[in-house]
């Protein structure tokens, strides 16, 4: 079942999680909001981070595990991990299915 | 008005002259011309940011023209979180997506203010990512101050008066050379905006209300200038202060991002990078 979270940084920036869990897994996980990222491509590192963690993990565990994905020299702006952590808690603990496009 | 009514915290702090230089050390060009589809705008934002990045152009400040209605997702944004494609379908919307950050904007031709800075990094060195946003912001909310308009910079990207967001700016830097475009609104039309974009629903439906602080206010609103007089006013003050020469698109340019906005801002594989 397709899992939506969203949670909005206390400078208004909006982080979005889609997920799956599969097997206490979390699983076709896609990040996306209205953040800055530079490189761009650092969001490949947080996706593969998350992809296949437990869907038990809490949020410091998964801020952890996106932290040490970032390549040297990434930069969050106006989001950071804990930020996605949240989002992705939210997903699993009760995201409803997302509507249909 | 008298010249320091309109300045801000930049032209009147102890470092005034340091940022002042900053910008006088740049030789800018303005490039000004007809209206172009959105996938255009976008391929020559990367490609204009990279020829500045080589040398082979001159820092530049872009007014963009559009021949359509359009969206503007920021780079990480979700297309179906963001855009309702029945709504955009009807409105004729032009869906792409840009390679900075931030947050989606509905445009149509006459109700949108939009430009690009395209400048080598020497311009932001040593800045942060936000600093950089205030200190290339600042220009604008001169020429904004001097219509009349109190405009003033909310981190981290926004440009705002008392009675609500202009619009907003996002950054990138790429190939030694920093990109900084902003996206503001002189007129709108909300009920356009919340049938083509989702957001505006989503935050109606979850607050009963739409969120005030972030409420667009356009400049219509707080000027009587016409469009076109806000550009040209936007233009003379940039010139005023750090000195403007004209200039315009090479032919190569033109050619490199018709083959970009083809290949890339138009392939399905770019626009649903994030789906």
């Amino acid at each position: 079942m397709a899992l939506h979270g969203e949670y909005k940084t206390p400078g208004g920036k909006l982080v979005v999680v889609d997920l799956t869990v599969q097997n206490g897994h979390l699983s076709n996980v896609a990040v996306s909001g209205d953040f800055f990222l530079e490189p761009p491509e650092a969001l490949d590192n947080i996706v593969a981070a998350l992809e296949g963690a437990s869907s038990q993990a809490n949020e410091t565990e998964l801020a952890r595990l996106i932290e040490a994905s970032l390549p040297e020299g990434a930069e969050l702006i106006g989001f950071d991990a804990a930020s996605v952590a949240v989002a992705v808690r939210r997903a699993v603990t009760d995201g409803s299915p997302r509507e249909r496009a | 008005m008298s010249g320091d009514a309109n300045k801000s915290a930049w032209e009147l702090g102890p470092r005034a002259d340091e940022f002042r230089a900053r910008w006088l050390d740049h030789d800018w060009q303005l490039v000004r011309g007809g209206p172009l589809p959105a996938e255009m705008h976008m391929a020559l934002d990367e490609v204009l940011t990279y020829a500045v990045g080589r040398g082979e152009r001159k820092p530049t400040l872009r007014i963009w023209e559009w021949d359509t209605n359009a969206v503007i997702l920021g780079r990480f944004q979700s297309v179906r979180n963001e855009v309702d494609p029945e709504g955009a379908a009807r409105h004729n919307v032009n869906v792409v997506r840009r390679i900075t950050g931030g947050g989606a904007m509905f445009t149509e031709p006459q109700n949108a203010i939009t430009y690009s800075l395209y400048a080598p990094e020497s311009l932001v060195k040593g800045m942060s990512f936000i600093d950089s946003y205030a200190f290339m912001d600042d220009w604008v909310l001169q020429a904004l101050r001097g219509m009349g308009v109190e405009a003033v910079y909310k981190p981290i990207n926004d440009i705002s008066s008392s009675q609500g967001k202009i619009g907003g700016a996002a950054q990138t830097r790429r190939g030694g050379a920093v990109l900084h475009h902003v996206m503001a609104a002189y007129d709108m039309n909300p009920a356009t905006m919340l049938e083509v974009l989702r957001i505006g629903r989503e935050k109606l439906s979850d607050k009963g209300s739409v969120s005030a602080n972030k409420r667009v206010t356009p400049l219509r609103e707080q000027t009587q200038m016409s469009r076109e007089a806000v550009l040209d006013r936007l233009v003379s003050t940039f010139d005023e202060l750090y000195e403007l020469s004209p200039g315009s698109l090479t032919a190569e340019e033109v050619e490199a991002a018709e083959k970009l906005a083809r290949e890339k801002f138009m392939s399905d594989e770019w626009l649903y990078l994030l789906p």
